[in-house]
Parts: C-alpha cells; sequence; structure tokens
C-alpha cells in the first residue's frame, strides 16, 4: 500500500500509466500556471477559486482550494489526476480510495518551482516543452543576472503583507523562499537573509535597527490609497529607504504566485532596484 | 409609630403578562420595640411585604411609610440609615472577614468617597459585641459555621443603626442547633436592646417563641394581625395550613408551642386559591 | 433619633472600653493608611517598570545618543528606536494592562463571579469579528490617518456590549446578572463560529493577519493609536473611580446592596458600561489580550484582600506593570523573533497564579 503520508509528491495506487493524464484537476493557482506554460492546458478540465491566470481558466470550473475543496465537485469531473496541497491529506485519502492519482504541491525557493515544473512536465507527457520552458525561465534569471552584475546589492526588504495605513501586522520575507530568491537574483540583499523562515513579522525596532536601504511593498492588487501607505512609513524616516525614497510598490498576481511567471517577478524586482541598469 | 403599610398592592408580571398579585390591599403598623412576626405559607406574599417594607420594592398601590415620611419620598440611603435586613443567606462572591462584612453596615452613612472612620470601627465593633461575634473579626466569613455566620449578618445590620430590623427567614437553612441560637439572640436584642424588628417565617414554633406580635398571611391578604396570644391558635393555623394543630402554652418553654396532630391534609383540602 | 443600639449598658469595664476603642482606632487609621500604602507601593511599581522598559530591547541603543537634541530627529536611530518603537509600545501596554485589569475586578464584581474576566459577556468577541470583516473584506483603505482595523473593532466591541445590555435589563429594573452571563457566553461562541467563517473565505495573508491580530499586539509605532483610545480609557477609569465601595456591596448580594441605599440598577449600568469602554479600548488598541483580566485581580486580592476599594486601583497599576513586563519579554527573549504577547500572558500569568494558590495553601 502506498504511503500517503510520506514525502514522497507523486502518490500513486498503481504504476505509472502509459496514457497521459487527460482530465487534470489543480487546486494550486501555481502549479495551474504552470500546466499551461508547459501546453498542459487542453489536458485542464478544474482549477481552484483563486485562479485567475491564464485567462482561459476563467472558464474552467472552479472546485474550491486549500481550506475547501470540493471533493464532490472535483470528482464528478472524472479526473485521472489531481492537483493537492501537501497539507490535504484527507482530500488525497479519498482520491487515492477512488483509484485518481494526485501530484502534492510543495512550497518553496525558485528550485522547487522548476522541479515541480519538470516533475508536471514529464508527468502530462510534455516533457520537451517543459524542458523547454524550464530553460527559458533559467535564461531570464541569468539575463538579470548579468544586467546587475557588479552593482552594488542594496539591502533590501520585501514586504508582502501589513494593515492599511500603518505598519502594523507587517508581514516581509524571510531568508528562505521564492520571494528571497527572487529578491536574490535581481541584485539585491536580503536584509532579513539570516532568518530562515519564509516569512518574518517584524517589529518597528527591528525594522529601524536593520534599516533597509530599500523597500519593496509587493501585492496582488495596487491599495487603494497610495499616499495613505507612504505616509505610514514616514513614522520610520532614519530608515534609508524611507530618507532617500526608495519606498517603491508593485502590484500583479505575477508576484505572489510562485509559478512560471517568477522570471516576470524578478526582472520587475530588479528593475526597481536597479534602474540604471534597464536605461 | 416607625414603620407601616397603608393599604399596599403589589403585583408581579409573569412572562406572557399576567398580572398576579402578590399582596393585595395589606395595612399594618410595626410599634416601636415589637418583635412581630409575618407568618404564612409559600407564596402568601410575606416576603414581598418584608422587601416592601425595606424599601427594595416600590408598592405598585398604596404607602409604606417611616416615621409618617412616605418611603418613596426619602433617598435609598435615608431608608437605610432607618430600616436594615438580614436575608435568609449571604453569599458573598468575595472572601470579606466578619469584620469587613460588618463594616459594610456602615456604607449608608458614609459619603461616596468616605472612609471609614473611628466611630464606624466602634459602631462594628459594638454590633458585634451584641451578637457574640467580636472574637471573629479577622476570620474569613465563608470559613464560619452558620450560626456564626448569621450573627455576623446580623451584626452588620445592627452596624446601621437601624430603627426597625427586617429578618427574611433568619434560620430557614440553619441546623437545629444554630436556630435556637439565632432565636435567643433575637430574643435578647429586642427585649435587652429594645431593637424593633419584623421577621418573615414559615416556622410556627419560631414566631410563638419569640414574636409579641403575629400578622397571619395568605394569598397575599391579612387573614389576622395582633397579639401572638390573641392571634395564634388552632382555627388561625387550620384556615392557613389546612393542617389540625394543638396550639398549647408550654410551661417549659415559656411560649405557646404548635404540634401537628391527625392525619395529614389532602391535596385538595386548605389548599384552593 | 436614637438608635435602638445606643441604648446599650455599659457594663464592660472602663480599661477593657479603652483597649478596644485604641483597637478600632488603630483599625481606622490601618484603612486609610492602607489604601495609601498599597496604592502607593503598586503605583511605584507600575511607574518603574514604564520607566525602565524603554531602556531595554533587542537593539543596543545608546541613551545617551538618543537624548542628543543636537542630531536631527529624523536621522537619530537611537532616538527613533526609542521614540517611536519602544515608548508608544511601553505607554499603549501601560494602558491597555490597567484597563483589561480594572475591567476584570468590575465585572468580577457585576457578576458576581471570581472567574469572570472582561471577555466573558461577548466584548472582545464582537471586537474580534469587527477586526476580522476589516481585515477581510479589504476596507484597503485607511480612513484618514487611522487604520480601519481598531475603527472596526471598536464598532464591534460596542455593538456586541449593547446587545448584551439589552438583553439583559429592563428600562430601570436591575440587570439580571444570570441573563447578562448567558448572554455573553453564547454571543461569544456565535462570534467564534462568525470568525472561522470569515477565516474560511478569506485568502492566505488575511487569515494570517487575523490570527497575528487575535495574540495580541502592542507594536504601535506612534502616539497616535494610543491618543485615540485615551478619551474612552479614560471616561472608563473616571467612571471605575465611583465604583469601588458600590461594587463591596454589589458582590454581596443586590438585596444586601439595595438595602444599605445602593442604587444596584444604576450601579450595574455604571461597571457594565465602564468595563467595556475599558475593554473596547483596549482590545482596539492591542488586539484581545486574554489572561490580563482575570490572573491580575485574583493575584492582587491574594496580596491586598478584596476590598474593591484597594482591588481596583492596585488592579489597574499592576495590571500596567504586567502587561509591560510581558511585552518586555516577547520582544526580548528570542529577538529578532517576537512572541506573540497573548502567548506571553497566558505562559506567565498562569503558573504565576497556580503557584501563587499553592504557596498559600
Amino acid at each position: 500500500m502506498a504511503s500517503l503520508y510520506g514525502s514522497a509528491h507523486l502518490q500513486s495506487p498503481s504504476p505509472a500509466p502509459a496514457r497521459a493524464p487527460q482530465r487534470i484537476v489543480s487546486l494550486v493557482p501555481a502549479l495551474t500556471e504552470t500546466l499551461f506554460a508547459i501546453g498542459a492546458g487542453p489536458q485542464v478540465v478544474g482549477v481552484s477559486s483563486y485562479d485567475q491566470f491564464p485567462p482561459e481558466v476563467k472558464k474552467l470550473p472552479q472546485v474550491g482550494a486549500l481550506l475547501d475543496p470540493d471533493t464532490e465537485r472535483i470528482l464528478a469531473l472524472r479526473p485521472d489526476l489531481v492537483i493537492t496541497y501537501g497539507s490535504q491529506l484527507n482530500a488525497e485519502a479519498q482520491f487515492a480510495r477512488a483509484g485518481i492519482r494526485t501530484y502534492s504541491y510543495r512550497h518553496g525557493g525558485i528550485a522547487t518551482v522548476l522541479e515541480s515544473l519538470r516533475d508536471l512536465a514529464m508527468l502530462t507527457g510534455h516533457r520537451a516543452d517543459g524542458e523547454r520552458v524550464a530553460r527559458d525561465l533559467q535564461a531570464r534569471f541569468d539575463a538579470v543576472r548579468a544586467r546587475v552584475r557588479g552593482r552594488r546589492r542594496p539591502r533590501t526588504m520585501v514586504v508582502f503583507e501589513h494593515d492599511p495605513g500603518t505598519l502594523r501586522s507587517m508581514f516581509v520575507s524571510g531568508g528562505i523562499g521564492f520571494l528571497h530568491d527572487m529578491l536574490d537574483i535581481a541584485g539585491g540583499e536580503d536584509v532579513f537573509g539570516d532568518v530562515k523562515r519564509e516569512s518574518v513579522q517584524p517589529s518597528m525596532e527591528t525594522l529601524i535597527s536593520r534599516a533597509p536601504e530599500v523597500i519593496v511593498e509587493i501585492r496582488g492588487n495596487l491599495p487603494s490609497n497610495i499616499d495613505a501607505e507612504r505616509r505610514a512609513w514616514l513614522a520610520l524616516t532614519t530608515v534609508p529607504a524611507v530618507k532617500n525614497g526608495r519606498v517603491h510598490f508593485l502590484a500583479g498576481e505575477y508576484l505572489v504566485v510562485p509559478g512560471p511567471r517568477v522570471a516576470q517577478g524578478v526582472e520587475a524586482f530588479a528593475r526597481t532596484l536597479h534602474p540604471d541598469a534597464y536605461r | 409609630m416607625p414603620l407601616s403599610a397603608q393599604h399596599v398592592s403589589y403585583s408581579y408580571t409573569s412572562r406572557r403578562g399576567t398580572a398576579s398579585f402578590a399582596l393585595r390591599d395589606v395595612s399594618l403598623a410595626i410599634e416601636r420595640g415589637t418583635l412581630t412576626g409575618l407568618l404564612g405559607p409559600n407564596g402568601c406574599g410575606k416576603t414581598t411585604l418584608l422587601r416592601l417594607l425595606a424599601g427594595i420594592l416600590r408598592p405598585h398601590a398604596g404607602t409604606v411609610t417611616l416615621d409618617g415620611r412616605a418611603l418613596s419620598d426619602l433617598s435609598r440611603r435615608a431608608v437605610a440609615r432607618r430600616i436594615a435586613v438580614v436575608p435568609q443567606e449571604t453569599h458573598p462572591a468575595f472572601d470579606y472577614t466578619a469584620i469587613e462584612m460588618v463594616l459594610m453596615g456602615r456604607h449608608p452613612h458614609l459619603g461616596v468617597f468616605e472612609l471609614e472612620g473611628p466611630r464606624d470601627f466602634d459602631i462594628a465593633h459594638e454590633a458585634m459585641v451584641s451578637t457574640g461575634t467580636d472574637h471573629l473579626g479577622d476570620r474569613a466569613y465563608m470559613t464560619l459555621s452558620g450560626g456564626e455566620k448569621q450573627r455576623v449578618i446580623i451584626a452588620s445590620a445592627l452596624a446601621q443603626q437601624p430603627a426597625v430590623l427586617l429578618l427574611d427567614e433568619p434560620t430557614a437553612s440553619l441546623d437545629l442547633g444554630y436556630q435556637v441560637e439565632i432565636a435567643s439572640l433575637l430574643r435578647q436584642l429586642n427585649r435587652e436592646r429594645s431593637v424593633t424588628m419584623v421577621m418573615a417565617t414559615h416556622d410556627l414554633n419560631l414566631a410563638a417563641s419569640i414574636c409579641d406580635t403575629l400578622v397571619l398571611m395568605r394569598d397575599g391578604r391579612i387573614q389576622s394581625y395582633g397579639a401572638t396570644s390573641d392571634v395564634l391558635d388552632s382555627d388561625a393555623v387550620r384556615r392557613l395550613y389546612g393542617v389540625d394543630a394543638d396550639v398549647r402554652f408550654h410551661d417549659d418553654a415559656g411560649h405557646l408551642v404548635v404540634v401537628p396532630v391527625g392525619p395529614a391534609p389532602s391535596a385538595v383540602e386548605g389548599r384552593t386559591r | 433619633m436614637t438608635s435602638p443600639t445606643d441604648a446599650t449598658a455599659h457594663v464592660a469595664p472602663a480599661t477593657h472600653q479603652a483597649r478596644e476603642r485604641r483597637h478600632a482606632t488603630r483599625g481606622a487609621r490601618a484603612t486609610r493608611a492602607r489604601i495609601a500604602a498599597t496604592v502607593g507601593a503598586f503605583g511605584a511599581l507600575a511607574f518603574l517598570t514604564c520607566l525602565l522598559a524603554p531602556l531595554v530591547g533587542s537593539t543596543h541603543i545608546s541613551l545617551v545618543r538618543a537624548f542628543d537634541r543636537s542630531i536631527p530627529f529624523a536621522d537619530n536611530v537611537d532616538a527613533q528606536i526609542f521614540f517611536v518603537a519602544r515608548l508608544p509600545r511601553v505607554l499603549a501596554g501601560a494602558l491597555v494592562g490597567a484597563g483589561l485589569a480594572s475591567a476584570g475586578v468590575v465585572f468580577q464584581a457585576l457578576l458576581r463571579n471570581p472567574l469572570a474576566d472582561p471577555f466573558t459577556l461577548g466584548v472582545s468577541g464582537g471586537a474580534s469579528v469587527g477586526a476580522m470583516l476589516a481585515i477581510t473584506f479589504g476596507l484597503s483603505m485607511a480612513v484618514g490617518p487611522v487604520s480601519p482595523v481598531p475603527l472596526a473593532t471598536l464598532a464591534g466591541a460596542g455593538a456586541a456590549a449593547l446587545l448584551v445590555y439589552r438583553l439583559a435589563t429592563a428600562a430601570g429594573r436591575a440587570m439580571s446578572t444570570s441573563v447578562l452571563l448567558l448572554a455573553g457566553v453564547t454571543l461569544n461562541a456565535f462570534f467564534s463560529a462568525v470568525i472561522m467563517l470569515l477565516q474560511y473565505v478569506s485568502s492566505f495573508t488575511e487569515v494570517y493577519r487575523a490570527m497575528r491580530w487575535l495574540m495580541g499586539d502592542l507594536d504601535i509605532g506612534g502616539f497616535a493609536p494610543v491618543i485615540a483610545a485615551l478619551p474612552l480609557m479614560a471616561i472608563a477609569f473616571v467612571l471605575f473611580a465611583l465604583l469601588p465601595s458600590a461594587l463591596n456591596q454589589l458582590s454581596v448580594g443586590s438585596d444586601a446592596a439595595a438595602s444599605r441605599g445602593v442604587d444596584v440598577a444604576r450601579v450595574q449600568r455604571l461597571a457594565f458600561v465602564s468595563a467595556s469602554l475599558a475593554t473596547s479600548g483596549s482590545v482596539s488598541l492591542a488586539g484581545p489580550i486574554g489572561f490580563v483580566g482575570i490572573v491580575v485581580p485574583h493575584l492582587v486580592r491574594l496580596i491586598v484582600g478584596v476590598d474593591h476599594r484597594v482591588v481596583l486601583p492596585a488592579s489597574a497599576l499592576f495590571g500596567a506593570a504586567f502587561l509591560v513586563g510581558c511585552d518586555l519579554v516577547a520582544r526580548t527573549l528570542f529577538s529578532p523573533v517576537e512572541i506573540p504577547l497573548g502567548i506571553v500572558t497566558a505562559m506567565i500569568g498562569g503558573p504565576f497564579f497556580l503557584w501563587l494558590l499553592v504557596r498559600r495553601g
């Protein structure tokens, strides 16, 4: 009996079939994007409630997400592969009982993004496409690295959440994870690089003492009142980023979804950190 | 006369909105220095009457007067300086000492931010002496025996320096020993220190033993009212409780005693409203 | 008119009377002195804690530099850490600690139950729902200089308090404490369900923000939130000052209090309103920080007795010191990582209380 609680990310009650899956349901937006990027889009029959990209997914049935996967709806779509979160053990067990293969998403850095991409490429019969996409992404990363090579790496902080209008409940990227990797490629030195966590909640005192030179606020959507957000940062005038007007606001789903568009995110970061490299 | 009720009525409104009268047209006058018992079966209105006399409830008809002035004309504090209440049971939520409980009786005599002064301590101490509780001062109230607790509460009521002391079933929750203890304390306070008292009770023998005046109540009305020896007899007991009883003077006890005789009453007889 | 109790035959010998009188007088002086000494001691503790707390933190700063006027504030890192990061936090901690501890004392007296705390009656549940609504449904714009979360929190707390109050009172009559308690417990359960529902429909980061808020946080980064909460808290404390003697009476029983001249309905209203104001203000400033409102009053009672005239002011002061102390631990123990304040208050408050109880036997 296959162990459903092991770390292997391919759960299969039977050996790999000859035919690639034709009816894929994905609960993970990052992997949905990946599927479409490697050409497996036509094989996708169901997506999560949070999926937005590419535009084709909006026509597909939505089947829930991390907290509320609608297993009935998923089963009604007669999938032969379901992409789940690693923590959705109950759902995976249900699918296994129904004889459906599952692929479990692992959250990690850019290396994991590429790994998952290659895994899915192999699984869905798009090995060559997957390899091509992976190499393209790698090339784009290398291009950015080349552009910023030799330049001084500013101490940077990537903020992805806080209370509107204040600096409370702030969540910033820590020393591991795809945001950190994006920053690293884009030529920035992560101010919280020493904290080996994906997210850090810094206190005001920590913010002041770490003194980032550049602050990049990223969101799925632009805050409705940017001026209020800028004003909030003015409480910490000794922070170099605030003093020198280097608090940047970037918006877009591609920034917060660790999928193939990560390259776009890296480029956005690079433009923000080293504008003179892009003139 | 210090405390009197004139034609008072009080009704409770049930959830469904129907009014039921707890008291109908009740009048009585408490003479100074008397120990009056309000006697009757459960639901007869004696507790309601006591609370009206205390000013805790306002009558829906009629008035309660104290020294000729209506209670409703007096401030709560003014009433509290003249009338004190001893409830049936006292369960403080926190671990007060006996002396703290007694000192709480000084509240109506103190200003909002005023603290107890030497005079208040003297009065509290005096009250504890007169109830035999002065040695319990720093003991936690909740650790005292039933009798000691009730004596402390009586002391706190006395500390109010009231003209009238109202007691609601003062011995109902006590063992026989403590019942006798409290009864004799009340009699002593009344006879030796002239404390005017009104006591609501269902204990016929307690009432007979210490009350000089009785108010017999049933269904919210007064059945009879007068000196104990005049009012308490077998007919009265039968009318009140539907029980055949022998009421006679007990030489050793020195007061009337009520002894039920004969078979227990049927459910219907004597209890219809 | 003389009282019957004055008509006492002085049978005791003169010396016995004199000794009793001296004892009584000593007691009287003790009450006034005791209150002053106790309040003074706790006040000193609170003051010292607030004085020393901003000096300590995860970063080493130079006080000399921090207070050096010649360095412009915009450039003075030490000053910013002291005056922007630490000092507002300490003041907020003192205000919230005092507010929650006092509210705990008052609710315990009102409900005649030593196990009540400021959150028993649903105020924090309502506040949490308000905060979650603000977090979940975007409200991504700030209202002027104030973030929407504290405002929504206040609105939620106020709504809950009003609802519970309406359920438990009929105009003019005294509050039914049992209805109060039941209404509060039911509302809390209902609010918990609503919070779970909101978390269910929220995005990941919204859920993180909400959960973070629920654990309590004093890191306000400026004096504005404290100043905003001040009017509410000030009103609460003024009302608190009127209550202690009446709370003593009320905690013995409603009828007993009434028979001693207490306007029971009015005192209950005052107690409910003041404690709800203090709780709402505290929760809107720092989130629902548990344990302060139940542990501090108990600790104080174990030290000073149960007279509310001492317990209420002492609890306010000790609550301030306690919460500032807990926040100090929260922000320095595993620096640079901060432990949420609610966790620290539970970890410190719980065992300390148990130890004190066991010691007393």
